[in-house]
């Protein structure tokens, strides 16, 4: 396995003038096998990074290591299981499309704890935490070494969200992935995160193991962690 | 090719296929009549031989109306195919070539859109001289643009799912995307609008060759007939007819198929948008504001509703928590009226500000007391139109603002939403906004006036913490300062129990407990909302052992087991939960629960 690196990395939209940068001289490192939970508010340029990663942002400056490009070793999961896979096509082939044919769809369904049988089904014939492992399926079909994944259960009922994150931590053990685990969910990060980066404007503002939860330096840390509800 | 189905559908696909029909045989059955010149029978009027007439060389009328069909409508598919051609081609270019090509082939979209087809004619008319050929083209050309523009912002919208990114991280390449997975979920709504194209290619030919610029005798289409009959139309009238009522017939089949085809997409489109009914506050009668009696919504013969019956006071604030599937959004939707068919609402009563819902015509009502903010702002805000002016249009709609005024109110609506540089923002579009963003831009939407009540649907599934509270607070802001009250949906029990006085968990189609929020953490009475409270992963959450889940799934609707809809998952289920469905029973404190063994767990607890 290989880790993920971001080297002063600044994207920026628009113009020179007037455009936002999004993603502020960024340098974060996703050790290799490790779990870097990445949190911050909704437009702090989490998702920004995240493409910028797999190449779907092309970079105003700086460097990724590895390089972005499409079937390159990076893979990507989405937010949105409605929105990540076609409508019109059987999931069976939606991941081959992926796979490249190097391997049978089966295998990855079973991977997720999906039935191989189902690969004949459209995505409207599935639930939400399905789509979001079929999603998952997609991405680990790619054969990637380093698998960004975007606010994935964030879309999900409770009851699902913890069978999804169970099944991802248990993967990402077991194949020893590289991974940048980005979630607006503080307790879900620290759930399946070894490493915890906070982001903030562009900025990341702290780093460190995710216990550093437990005894926050920077104050907009505390301030995230302020907001967590609690029943 | 359901919506074909309903009496309008029906007509006009018939009427279109008779029309082709008539294209394909009519030259061959009447060429000869048609042609036939009888100096004897010049300008006849209607007779049983010569049912509309026969014209200057005593051919008869209506035979050449019917030999023309072919030539009309084959020409009119003609010039749409070069329109649909050259647009698709165009509009599917910003995909291909990328943005920055894309941005010049727009412009050039934008400039060809406002020309005028006659214009275009006489240019080709130069260029190729007059003749079919020319008209053909001019009406290809004209058409092309619409139907590029159509393509590109369908296109657009598919290309902003995480599909086509999803595929690009994979390495597909563009065309492959485009050929993939971008025309395929493009194709109906595409395939629809070209069948419309058709019928005004069809009235823009006619026009052409009326003129003289069209169709050059000996050859003739409608468009000649017409001008050919016009010329007699005092002495023969029903021959100037004929042609004229035969391109009308012929693109209205067209038209209204299309039109019909459409209607049934949208009809069947889940991701239609639908937009946010806000309005001013009325003065509230006494006691409660909303009151819901067993409701039932079904669909066939699945009813994911299943007798919801809940009541909401003035001021109140109440959550809906359940997984999905469990008929939260659709007893939402439901009370707000806005289920369509084939969709079916019953209750015994749904009363809203004194008004009963389930007769009768309640849009003013919801227009101005009910505000919905839904789950998915991206399909509820119109990709199309500046934020801000989305938002100003629901002031200037239901509180007749003028146009600057709903301006200054969307901005601070926007920035009370906590969007930063409200003013610039506004003036964007949606896909210019974070995911987030664009959910506080709908939620500023839903309380651009002063509703009565907010139905609030999965408002802020999406949003970071922080945002989260902040939007959770504006809501409270909004009850408190108009004495709103709060339906408040989530999966989050977390974020209800912070926003409400009050839960219903919703289980298939059932509320199974109703309860103060208070008691969620300790106090829940029913083994699901129990199961519910313990899946949620806290800061103090083990991290060395695997999330609580709730085993197996929600029931399937077509199959409710004959009990307790609950028993297949619950670890208290006995013999009599699998075989009798236990009644939300009312509790002295005012909960309810729907639970054989609820009983137990409230003497447990009290012992
Ligand atoms: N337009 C529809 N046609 C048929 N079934 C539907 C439709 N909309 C929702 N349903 C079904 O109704 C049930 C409840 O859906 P919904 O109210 O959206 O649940 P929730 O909001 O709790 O997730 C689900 O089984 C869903 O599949
Ligand atoms: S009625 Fe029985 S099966 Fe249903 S929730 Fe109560 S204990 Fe469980
Ligand atoms: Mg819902």
């Amino acid at each position: 396995m290989r880790s993920l690196t971001f080297e002063e990395v600044t994207v920026r939209f628009g113009s020179r003038r007037h455009g936002t940068v999004a993603v502020d001289r960024v340098d974060l490192a996703v050790p290799a096998g490790q779990v870097v939970g990445l949190v911050g508010e909704s437009g702090s340029g989490k998702s920004t990074l995240a493409r910028a990663a797999v190449g779907l942002v092309p970079l105003t400056s700086g460097r990724i290591h590895p390089h972005p490009r499409g079937g390159g070793p990076v893979q990507m999961v989405f937010q949105d299981p409605y929105s990540a896979l076609d409508p019109r096509m059987t999931i069976g082939a939606s991941i081959a499309e992926v796979a490249r044919g190097r391997t049978d769809v089966a295998q990855f369904l079973e991977m997720v704890g999906l039935p191989a049988e189902r690969a004949g089904v459209r995505p409207g014939a599935l639930s939400g935490g399905q789509r979001q492992r079929v999603a998952l399926a997609r991405a680990l079909a790619g054969r990637p070494e380093v698998i960004v994944a975007d606010e994935i259960t964030s879309a999900l009922d409770v009851s699902i969200q913890g069978a999804v994150l169970n099944m991802v931590r248990d993967l990402q053990r077991r194949m020893g992935l590289t991974m940048l685990f980005i979630s607006h969910n503080l307790a879900v990060v620290r759930y399946v995160s070894d490493i915890v980066a906070v982001m903030r404007q562009g900025k990341i503002v702290e780093y460190g193991p995710v216990s550093l939860l437990d005894e926050p330096q920077h104050e907009y840390t505390r301030e995230l962690l302020d907001a967590v509800p609690r029943p | 090719m359901a919506y074909l189905k309903r009496p309008l559908g029906i007509s006009a696909a018939v009427l279109l296929v008779l029309v082709l029909g008539l294209a394909l045989v009519a030259p061959l059955l009447w060429q000869e009549r048609a042609d036939a010149v009888h100096p004897n029978e010049i300008l006849l009027g209607p007779s049983s031989a010569h049912p509309v007439g026969t014209d200057l060389l005593g051919r008869d009328i209506l035979a050449r109306v019917l030999v023309a069909t072919r030539l009309s409508v084959g020409l009119a598919l003609l010039a749409t195919a070069i329109g649909v051609g050259v647009g698709l081609l165009l509009g599917t270019a910003p995909t291909l070539l990328g943005r920055r090509v894309g941005r010049w082939i727009t412009a050039v979209i934008n400039i060809a859109v406002a020309f005028p087809t006659l214009l275009l004619a006489l240019f080709f008319a130069v260029i190729f001289g007059v003749g079919a050929k020319g008209a053909v083209l001019a009406i290809g050309f004209a058409t092309a643009p619409a139907f590029a523009r159509l393509t590109q912002t369908l296109a657009a919208t598919i290309s902003g799912r995480d599909f086509i990114a999803a595929a690009r991280v994979a390495g597909v390449g563009r065309m492959r995307i485009l050929l993939r997975h971008v025309l395929p979920n493009i194709a109906e709504p595409l395939v629809v609008s070209a069948t419309m194209a058709a019928g005004s290619a069809l009235l823009a030919f006619a026009s052409l060759s009326f003129l003289g610029l069209g169709v050059q005798a000996p050859g003739y289409d409608w468009g000649r007939l017409l001008g050919e009959g016009l010329a007699q139309i005092y002495i023969h009238p029903a021959g100037a007819l004929a042609a004229g009522v035969a391109v009308i017939v012929a693109a209205m089949a067209f038209n209204l198929t299309g039109e019909a085809v459409a209607r049934g997409l949208v009809m069947i489109n889940p991701d239609k948008p639908r937009s946010a009914l806000v309005g001013k506050a009325e003065p509230l009668p006494g006691g409660g504001l909303l009151h819901v009696e067993n409701l039932r919504v079904s669909y066939g013969d699945v009813t994911p509703v299943r007798g919801v019956s809940l009541t909401v006071g003035a001021g109140e604030a109440v959550g809906i928590v359940g997984e999905s599937g469990s008929g939260k959004s659709l007893t939402a939707l439901a009370i707000a009226q806005l289920i369509e068919s084939p969709g079916r609402v019953d209750a015994d009563r749904i009363e809203f500000l004194g008004e009963d819902l389930r007769h009768g015509d309640h849009r003013k009502l919801l227009g101005t007391s009910l505000a919905m903010v839904f789950q998915d702002p991206m399909t509820s805000l119109n990709p199309t139109h500046k934020v801000g002016r989305q938002l100003a249009e629901v002031a200037r709609e239901h509180q007749g603002a003028t146009r600057r005024a709903a301006w200054r109110r969307a901005v601070d609506r926007l920035a009370a939403v906590r969007i930063p540089d409200a003013e610039r923002r506004a003036r964007q579009l949606p896909h210019e906004f974070s995911g987030g963003m664009r959910q506080r831009a709908m939620i500023g939407m839903g309380v651009m006036a002063s509703p009565r009540l907010i139905i609030a649907d999965e408002p802020t599934t999406a949003l970071d913490v922080t945002v989260q509270r902040r939007v959770l607070e504006l809501l409270a802001d909004v009850r408190a300062a108009e004495g709103a009250a709060l339906l408040f949906i989530s999966h989050d029990v977390t974020v209800v129990g912070q926003v409400c006085d009050r839960v219903l968990v919703m289980y298939a189609g059932r509320v199974v407990e109703d309860l103060p929020t208070a008691s969620l953490a300790g106090g829940a009475l029913h083994p699901y909302t129990q199961a519910l409270v313990s899946a949620v992963p806290s800061m103090t959450t083990d991290r060395d052992r695997p999330l609580a889940v709730i085993p197996g799934r929600p029931p399937d609707p077509h199959a409710l087991p004959a009990g307790c809809a609950y028993a297949p998952r619950c670890p208290l289920a006995t013999e009599r939960c699998l075989d009798e469905d236990p009644t939300l029973t009312v509790h002295d404190d005012g909960r309810r629960v729907a639970c054989w063994h609820a009983e137990a767990h409230l003497e447990g607890a009290a012992s």
